[in-house]
């Protein structure tokens, strides 16, 4: 059973002259236990999928959706305040800079004791304190913080990024969620950080059967920590598919693009010769194109890509493209 | 030779120009822009416009109520005061003096604090900290009593007064000049131009005072209700403008005893100072608001 | 074989603690390192924060004073407080370009200051320049009326590029300038960089801690850690036989077993 199944979701932004769509009918599907990696540059609208699903747009974004199914339970049939009580027990949303979303005048115990779900307490109100203290110490051990001691004490700016960040991922555990949206939780850190904080996604992926969705703007740096990935250019959808898949067999030309200009591809390039890059940069939501939004700057792009193209499904392996490249690899 | 501008009819606007776009947008502030502005245009041609003399005295005109009422003359619009002088004619002399000089007390204290702050922010250390400070201790002293003392020392008079003010005011500007140039100096930009051979007086024309302009003005327009109450406070206490000069403040301190018999002596000098204080405020509230909006975007 | 272009002998940087008046102590910003860097080559620098590689770049570029040490530029030493001097040679682009050009500028008055601070062509000859260092990075001279805030992120980063080269370097500085950028952006812009070495002969010193980046981009590699040069050599050597364990670790964490190597 699909853990959850979203089609054809379009975020509108309305501003006074008139409405510019920067999220097009997007589909994105997740399975229980997945690690699934939605990969987009600046500009892909990935976060504000994201903030969509978790329901956090204010009133000038206006979001549609087709089909919005939780754990085989249509959401789009219940009112907003339902769908927000539902979504906002089982999903945690983690953020960029942890240390920016920590409160700076409060302590990381403090912080964890406010997180933590009161309704595992049981007992009169002086046992909920003990037992709040005593689940708190235990989240921190949960994301590997050994020394919670030091750590319940201290303010956040007193506390590395990474370990910031654990703090955050804590707190999203508290109330055990069944999906996780990491939103970039490692781009502003050093690669040693990262790989710690991605070997704790990986963990508690494996070891509570929690999925994640992991946000990037760095196809290279989710291939390893992935096991789907969802690619997105300009609000539109791209390609989705296994990280073999997409990796290797890039089908749409924005993929292979991606997959090429990164200097670590698998493919022996010459040192200090050029990447292969698509020409021009991405549009602006002022200037968005008709049609496929990457044809502008797609070396195959013809006639027909003025129309918005379907997505067609070559074995779980989906792609959005009149003219995929599928062909080039058989 | 290929032309620079190939959409010629498409214009980038300046910074000051987006600010100007940003403020405009409130009507609210732009009521209070229309207000200010009337008030310096009075300010200005004051001289030029008053039906009668402020000073002159028709003394078979004592204590005429305004034109609305039984009694009034439609002669004198606001009536008269107990020597027979023209209200309305006092009132619009009274804005070159009350408004008017606090203006340029504003400009005045702006330049000083400007100076010492942009000096401040380009030394180091113990100097650096001298010069921020050292005018605080005028922040001690209540702007009445400083130009009090003031007064006792040089004599009574306008221009001793504005001193009074002008030194009062300057504190305040010292500081938020020394933040904003400090704060700027951390940015890369001002490292790129230092790199580049600028003399620090070409780095705080170039690529400071244009980005701290705003805060400036914002803080300007604070001073500046707070330097028209003083002045008219000061005139109330009679050690500001001397007697027939028509200063708003005088005016009320003159009507006060006549208060019972003839009212519109004193609300009428009263509004005015409303009038003119809420017009600095709103000009000032939509500075502030445009700088958010810059901020956010 | 080109002769050496920029020769760093002994450079080092420590700083007095200011908080002590009796008994200071400095900090090390930098130890004393030495390197020598040829014409169309890169030297990569590779660090965590705190290694001193931004004070390194901050002493090459002039910003700072050296403790020791002096740098020579084809045999003539750079003095360190003359900027003058140094920005004819020694240019650098910063990371963050939100902050690096100055907003109430137009882009055309943001490269006239360079040009009217440290050469003595009239107006029209810097005009025409202006307009052909746009060309070259990319940028056409419309984009001369603009002002930075109506640029995208990888248009700021090239005309920062434009900046540093528009009074003809021969060193340019790279100070994590390829971190922020997108992945697409930032292929071009390494090609853009690569052709400009091509044709001037420049040197770069890229900055940065992306081991992809630096293994195809870069001739030369020196490794930082808490201001000690901990590895200095060529980049193929370096990363196939790591010496130290700082350099093992690092490797490491970035996935580099992903490719045959």
């Amino acid at each position: 059973m699909n853990l959850i199944d979203i089609r054809n979701l379009s975020i509108e932004l309305q501003t006074p002259t008139k409405s510019i769509l920067a999220v097009d009918h997007v589909n994105l599907t997740m399975k229980e236990g997945e690690v699934r990696g939605l990969v987009g540059e600046s500009g892909s609208g990935k976060s504000l999928l994201a903030q969509a699903i978790i329901g956090v747009l204010d009133e000038k974004w206006v979001v549609h959706v087709d089909r919005f199914h939780w754990r085989g339970q249509d959401l789009m049939r219940l009112s907003a305040d339902e769908r927000k009580a539902i979504i906002s027990k089982d999903v945690a949303m983690i953020f960029q800079e942890p240390m920016a979303c920590l409160d700076p005048t409060a302590t990381i115990g403090e912080q964890l004791e406010e997180a933590v779900d009161t309704e595992q307490l049981t007992g009169f109100f002086w046992q909920k304190r003990q037992q709040r203290k005593l689940a708190a110490m235990n989240l921190l051990h949960k994301v590997g913080i050994k020394q919670h001691q030091a750590c319940v004490k201290s303010f956040p700016h007193q506390l590395t990024d990474a370990l910031c960040q654990r703090v955050m991922i804590a707190m999203a555990l508290a109330r055990r969620p069944i999906l996780l949206i990491a939103d970039e939780p490692t781009a502003a850190m050093e690669s040693t950080n990262q790989g710690q904080i991605f070997r704790l996604l990986a963990s508690l992926n494996q070891l509570k059967n929690m999925s994640i969705l992991l946000i990037s703007h760095d196809l290279e740096n989710v291939t390893h920590w992935t096991n789907t990935i969802t690619v997105m250019y300009s609000g539109q959808f791209v390609e989705a598919g296994t990280t073999e898949q997409i990796f290797n067999q890039p089908y749409h030309p924005y993929t292979r693009a991606l997959v090429d200009s990164s200097p670590k591809a698998s493919r022996m390039i010459p040192n200090k010769s050029r990447l292969m890059t698509l020409p021009g940069s991405i549009p602006i939501l002022q200037h968005l194109p008709i049609g496929c939004r990457l044809g502008p700057r797609c070396p195959r792009a013809q006639q027909k890509c003025v129309h918005a193209p379907k997505v067609t499904n070559f074995h779980d392996h989906q792609v959005s493209c009149h003219f995929p490249l599928k062909d080039s690899y058989s | 030779m290929a032309r620079d501008k190939v959409y010629q009819e498409e214009d980038f606007p300046t910074p000051l120009m987006q600010l100007w776009h940003s403020f405009k947008q409130p009507p609210v502030v732009m009521i209070g822009f229309c207000c200010f502005i009337f008030l310096i245009v009075l300010a200005l041609l004051a001289n030029i416009i008053t039906p009668y003399s402020p000073v002159e005295n028709h003394l078979e005109y004592v204590l005429l109520p305004p034109a609305w009422s039984n009694d009034g003359n439609v002669s004198f619009l606001l009536g008269t005061d107990n020597l027979g002088r023209d209200m309305l004619s006092r009132l619009m002399q009274g804005t070159s003096l009350t408004f008017g000089l606090s203006i340029i007390v504003v400009m005045a204290s702006l330049a000083i604090g400007v100076i010492i702050g942009s000096l401040s922010a380009l030394t180091t250390g113990i100097k650096s900290s001298v010069l921020n400070h050292f005018l605080d201790v005028i922040l001690s002293i209540p702007s009445l009593l400083l130009a009090i003392i003031i007064v006792a020392i040089l004599g009574p008079g306008l221009e001793n007064t504005l001193w009074a003010i002008i030194m009062v005011l300057i504190p305040q500007f010292v500081h938020i000049t020394r933040n904003a140039v400090k704060e700027e100096f951390a940015k890369d930009y001002v490292l790129a131009s230092r790199l580049d051979g600028a003399s620090s007086i070409r780095i705080l024309r170039y690529s400071v005072f244009p980005n701290i302009i705003e805060k400036l003005i914002s803080q300007a327009t604070l001073a500046q209700s707070a330097a028209i109450l003083d002045i008219a406070a000061l005139g109330f206490l009679g050690l500001g403008a001397p007697l027939p000069m028509p200063e708003w403040g005088a005016m009320l301190a003159n009507g006060i005893d006549m208060f019972y018999i003839a009212p519109w002596t004193v609300y009428l000098p009263g509004l005015a100072i409303l009038f003119s204080v809420i017009a600095t405020n709103l000009v000032g509230e939509g500075m502030r608001h445009a700088l958010k909006a810059r901020k956010e975007n | 074989m080109s002769d050496v272009l920029l020769k760093v002998i002994n450079l080092s940087k420590s700083y007095q603690d200011k908080n002590y008046w009796f008994n200071r102590k400095s900090i090390i910003a930098l130890e004393p390192l030495s390197f020598n860097i040829m014409a169309h080559k890169t030297l990569a620098i590779v660090g965590e924060t705190g290694s001193g590689k931004s004070t390194l770049a901050k002493l090459l570029v002039g910003a700072e004073l050296p403790t020791t040490g002096h740098i020579r530029l084809n045999g003539q030493t750079l003095a360190p407080g003359n900027f003058k001097q140094r920005c004819q040679h020694v240019r650098m682009i910063f990371q963050d370009s939100g902050t690096t050009l100055n907003p109430s500028l137009t882009i055309e008055q943001l490269l006239d200051e360079p040009l009217q601070l440290n050469t003595k062509l009239d107006e029209t000859e810097r005009h025409q320049l202006i307009r052909e260092t746009l060309q070259k990075v990319g940028l056409l001279a419309d984009h001369m009326s603009f002002y930075p805030h109506m640029f995208s992120g990888g248009q700021k980063q090239r005309i920062s590029l434009a900046r540093a080269i528009i009074l003809q370097p021969q060193v340019i500085i790279l100070d994590e300038a390829l971190a922020s950028l997108d992945p697409s952006l930032r292929s071009q812009m390494i090609n853009l960089l690569l052709d400009l070495q091509q044709q001037m002969g420049l040197a770069f010193i890229l900055i940065s801690h992306n081991l992809g980046i630096v293994r195809h981009f870069s001739d030369e590699m020196m490794v930082l850690c808490k201001g000690k040069v901990l590895e200095y050599g060529k980049t193929t050597d370096i990363l196939q036989k790591p010496k130290h364990k700082y350099t093992k670790k690092l490797i490491m964490s970035q996935r580099f077993q992903l490719l045959n190597h």
